[in-house]
């Protein structure tokens, strides 16, 4: 035992201080890295390829205009495979490379335990997705989030539903993932008594076939149909529920809001009412970026933009401030208001945006378009 | 809403039970758990939503649907069965005399490499097939159900048949048979032992592959990571059924997918899946050998 | 392998072959490219093989095997060593390579734990997760609910997965091989659907936040050197508790049921009660691993108790070399580490991990530290 103890001891004293070798390339005092992470590979991956390409076209555009604060502007992604040990991995090996700032990551469940380690560090992050009401709630400092929460968004869903399309009969569906679910909470909290909620059911994020669920909500006879999930499963629940014959509209949230998201529903995609932010083609800084995307990267997704607009906060504060000390720029981060792709975004003391400006939207002739503020005929 | 959730089952299952096909034949050859299984059929899905690409690319009309619906069920087939000979070659074959477990953790490997090998080449996205077919079904029962659903079950049944005839009338089907109840005697007797094992990858594979286009189609979007959850409940439809028995595998499938819809609406659709693993573990617990295994061992022989 | 590096236009055809393969999902050129570089790669390789790199090879591996029977002989000296080094890591290691290693020490335990199950007693488990899951969740819910001390949680933990442990060994007692495979496999996953759904208690979801870290008499063990400790001590405890109960009377037992239940059953061992015990046992340490993850992360979900987890220790402990305790230490580290290593080469790391999982396999069937008098275990099927 001793002897083949002490083999085994050979291996791990070599593979272990290879661990080093990243962390010690010295650092490079030209440059300035900016972190990304979120699920890179597995099953997720799609959203965190949309984290970093937004963030790359922000840092190309910051670097084309000559960098911040005189240096070249780094992007060092990583990969947490949504696993929350994996985040806490990455975010200590990029506080120890030295990151300015890290946008991510995905899942709450990531940004929540990571957070901790950032906010020892003092190094600002910026989530672009992450909605849990509770990573803010943490009271670090140096915690933010771009996208809106949960709350913010059912808000704006019940009050159209309720007020607008005047449903009287809901049936609620949720992935139940922390976003989806939450989502899906929210609204039917905020919907209240103003419709019946009919069917409260959940999918299972990545199945397939929901014709079961659907066949039950359809017993429950609703004219509006909320699913709180992202684009892969509301193209089928809709289509399936198409199928199936029911023809209430579906209403969904931000995660849907996806050219994908049409592609897979097809002609069954027409009439769904989605929550975002006013559309992002509308303000001209946005437009630039939007073409940019498409030209290199294909079709945007919802965390694309979201994830540009963090990376342009954290690199326009860290120009406002002079300095890449994590705890100033966090600072600047919370008393400035910025620009972004999608409109004005202020912080308020939490790291929330002070201002959620989630309007809907409707899917019309193969296109997603905003519904102005006053009601369609 | 039971005729319903009944043709919702019967789609489902069959879909299953082509891919628990695959498991449970290389299972009653090798004795292998071929956890790798479900990439072949996601590999089967890609080549399937590719060559249709193609066929569009190359202004295939859409009179011809069928025609080109039948060749992207070749193309698939072949790309998977491809796939199915080189893993067991390369992975496989040199653990044959190795621990048990040993081929276990190669098939784990292969899953990883696979799955991250048409992320990297395909991207993460959810590609989307290219044609889509018309939602409208006929009334059956107070019930619906779709001309695709049809086709479907229609090709599941037929694939059944012909895997039952195949193995039960040709001589290939008699060596596989040989050599699933004694692989040192069938060598023995003059069977070609390595042919065979590749025969049986490349029929599973070939299956696996027709699902995955039938599900492409069915549900119009395919993506990398679809295989993993595929192939857990296939794995598990195979030995519902009883492992290595192939008409266990197609019952397995089918009253796995009549448990989830039914589950899913008559119980909690949160608990669908838990649904099914519990019926499973009931089964097992007083079938130790799963449905159609047999008890006497040839079904079972660890 | 070998044999097809006889010839080298072999390579070229599985050159091609490989190009056939893939060019329908990455195009013609990369297809060729890849076609070239198999083929290439092996007459390399084959190249290697005869000429003077043979004999450089044969240095390598003679220095190698030399290197390892000088740590077999000065096993004493080279313990002490790793030891020493392990002890001492956290004064030259950055706070990167202690979370690595706190990790890697986590599953080791785990490994361990299961290496009980599947290695010594040869039960295929494949939802020991779910007792990792039931004791991160049992500490979780002590600390948050009743602000319970880590050192009450973590003998909670481990009691509760020792009990879901009895609980699936009752039923299972009779299902040997696969069959028991799968139904420990629905185990694991319907805990996960229950931590998942079960809103009012686990949060679903969201998880279960603010788990407080362990407290020594009032020193909160709340830097990463610090937990690494006690996850070291804990892990050697475990390592060592291991060592002494496969060396007894009950580690032989298993050993016996796992070579032939029927042949243990004759010379009088209690088979139902030692598989119980392994179980019990196995779904222990499980938990032990649990509640010490749940503090390091203090926050679980039930995103991090998946199938795959199961499947990745199940690896280690085969990868390492099954039955060998040192072999289940370094598949833990091998599995933990490499992953991390290969974050340099980002997108590509699962896909090289993927590969290097299959090529270590054929290489090394037995596992990396293959102990030769448990090479016969988990044998293929003895035909009647």
């Amino acid at each position: 035992m001793n002897r083949s103890l002490s083999r085994a001891i050979v291996p791990i004293a070599l593979l272990l201080p290879a661990l080093w070798l990243p962390g010690c390339g010295g650092k490079d005092e030209a440059v300035i890295t900016v972190g990304v992470a979120g699920p890179m590979t597995g099953d997720q991956s799609k959203m965190g390829q949309d984290f970093r390409n937004g963030v790359e076209l922000a840092v190309e555009e910051w670097n084309g205009r000559g960098g911040v604060l005189g240096k070249k502007i780094r992007i060092d992604v990583n990969d947490d495979q949504h696993d929350p040990k994996q985040a806490v991995a990455v975010a200590n090996k990029m506080v120890n490379k030295g990151v300015v700032g890290v946008i991510g990551h995905f899942n709450s469940s990531c940004s929540i335990p990571a957070s901790d380690i950032y906010a020892k560090a003092g190094v600002p992050m910026i989530t672009p997705a992450s909605t849990n009401p509770k990573l803010t709630e943490k009271g670090h400092p140096t915690v933010f989030r771009v996208c809106g929460r949960d709350d913010q968004q059912g808000k704006v869903a019940a009050d159209f539903v309720a007020n607008v399309l005047k449903s009287k009969r809901v049936a609620v569906l949720h992935d139940k993932t922390e976003y989806g679910q939450g989502l899906a909470d929210e609204f039917r909290k905020s919907l209240g008594t103003r419709a019946e909620v009919t069917a409260y059911e959940a999918v299972i994020q990545g199945d397939k076939d929901f014709k079961a669920v659907l066949t039950k909500v359809k017993r429950a006879d609703p004219d509006l149909l909320y699913f709180g999930g992202v684009y892969p499963e509301a193209g089928l629940l809709v289509r399936q529920a198409r199928e199936l014959g029911i023809t209430a509209p579906l209403f969904s949230g931000d995660g849907t809001i996806d050219t994908k998201f049409i592609e897979i529903a097809g002609p069954a995609a027409e009439g769904t009412y989605l929550t975002f932010s006013p559309d992002p083609e509308k303000v001209p800084t946005a437009k630039l970026f939007l073409d940019a995307y498409r030209r290199k990267y294909g079709p945007h997704g919802p965390y694309s933009i979201y994830a540009y607009d963090a990376a342009n906060i954290l690199l326009a504060a860290i120009r406002d401030a002079g300095t890449t000390d994590g705890r100033a720029v966090s600072k600047k981060i919370r008393d400035s208001s910025f620009r972004g792709a999608l409109g004005e975004i202020a912080f308020d003391p939490k790291g929330d945006v002070r201002t959620a400006p989630y309007v809907v939207w409707i899917t019309r002739g193969g296109k997603f378009e905003e519904i102005a503020s006053k009601p369609a005929p | 809403m039971l005729v319903q959730q009944i043709i919702n089952g019967l789609t489902l299952g069959s879909v299953y039970a082509l891919i628990a096909l695959g498991y449970t034949m290389v299972y009653g050859i090798i004795k292998l758990i071929n956890f790798a299984h479900g990439e072949i059929y996601m590999i089967g899905a890609y080549a399937g939503i590719v060559s249709m690409g193609l066929l569009t690319l190359l202004g295939v009309p859409p009179s011809l649907l069928p025609v080109s619906i039948l060749v992207s069920f070749l193309a698939a087939g072949v790309v998977s069965a491809a796939y199915g000979v080189t893993v067991e070659r390369l992975a496989y074959r040199p653990l044959r005399q190795a621990p048990r477990l040993s081929p276990l953790i190669s098939a784990v490997g292969v899953s990883i490499f696979l799955q991250n090998f048409v992320m990297l080449s395909q991207g993460a996205g959810d590609l989307v097939f290219p044609i889509t077919f018309p939602l409208e079904g006929i009334s059956f029962l107070g019930a619906r159900i779709t001309t695709l659903q049809i086709f479907i079950l229609a090709a599941s049944v037929l694939l059944m048949a012909a895997l039952t005839m195949f193995i039960n009338r040709t001589r290939m089907g008699t060596a596989m048979r040989a050599t699933s109840q004694d692989r040192v005697m069938a060598g023995l007797v003059g069977i070609n032992v390595d042919r065979v094992i590749a025969v049986t990858f490349a029929i599973g594979s070939l299956l696996a592959a027709v699902a995955g286009v039938l599900v492409g189609v069915y549900y119009g979007l395919v993506n990398f990571s679809i295989g993993y959850v595929a192939g857990l409940k296939a794995f598990t439809a195979a030995v519902l059924g009883g492992i290595g028995s192939v008409p266990g595998a197609m019952l397995g499938g089918v009253l796995l997918g009549l448990l989830e819809a039914l589950g899913a609406a008559y119980i909690s659709s949160e608990y669908k899946d838990a649904f099914a693993f519990l019926v499973l573990i009931a089964v097992l617990i007083f079938r130790p050998q799963g449905l159609m295994g047999s008890a006497d061992g040839s079904g079972e022989k660890v | 392998m070998r044999r097809g590096g006889k010839i080298p236009s072999t390579w070229f055809l599985w050159g091609g072959w490989v190009a056939l393969l893939t060019l329908p999902f990455v195009g013609a050129a990369s297809a060729v490219q890849i076609a070239l570089a198999v083929g290439l790669g092996g007459i390399a390789l084959h190249a290697a093989r005869r000429v003077p790199l043979d004999s450089l090879a044969s240095g390598i591996r003679q220095t190698a095997s030399s290197g390892w029977s000088i740590a077999g002989r000065h096993a004493a000296l080279l313990l002490g060593a790793g030891l020493l080094a392990m002890l001492t890591l956290p004064l030259h290691a950055n706070n990167y390579v202690i979370d690595v290693a706190t990790t890697t020490l986590i599953y080791v335990i785990l490994a361990l734990g299961l290496n009980l199950v599947v290695g010594q007693t040869g039960l295929l488990h494949l939802g020991y997760v779910a007792f990792y899951g039931i004791g991160a969740y049992t500490y979780a819910l002590l600390s948050t609910g009743v602000h319970a001390s880590f050192w009450i949680g973590l003998p909670a933990a481990m009691l509760a997965a020792a009990l879901f442990g009895l609980v699936l060994g009752f039923p299972v007692l009779r299902l040997r091989g696969d069959y028991l495979a799968i139904v420990t496999l629905g185990f694991g996953e319907v805990t996960r659907l229950v931590l998942r759904n079960w809103d009012e208690v686990t949060n679903g979801p969201n998880g279960i936040l603010g788990i407080a870290r362990p407290s020594l008499g009032g020193w909160v063990l709340d830097t990463p050197a610090s937990f690494y400790y006690l996850v070291l001590v804990l892990a050697l405890l475990a390592l060592f508790a291991m060592r002494r109960i496969f060396q007894s009377r009950i580690g032989r037992a298993w050993v016996a049921i796992r070579e032939d239940e029927l042949a243990a059953r004759t010379v009088g061992i209690d088979v139902a009660r030692y598989k119980l015990l392994a179980f019990a046992l196995g779904a222990a340490v499980a938990g032990l691993g649990g509640s010490v993850f749940a503090a390091k992360m203090t926050f679980v979900s039930p995103e991090s108790f998946t199938f795959f987890e199961s499947v990745i220790i199940l690896c280690m402990v085969v990868l390492g070399g099954m039955g060998s305790l040192p072999g289940v230490v370094l598949g833990a580290a091998v599995i933990t580490i490499l992953p991390e290593l290969l974050r340099g080469v980002s997108d590509y790391r699962m896909l090289i991990f993927g590969a290097a999982m299959v090529l270590l396999m054929v290489f090394r069937p037995q596992g990396l530290i293959g102990s030769r008098s448990l090479a016969y275990e988990f044998r293929r099927p003895r035909r009647r």
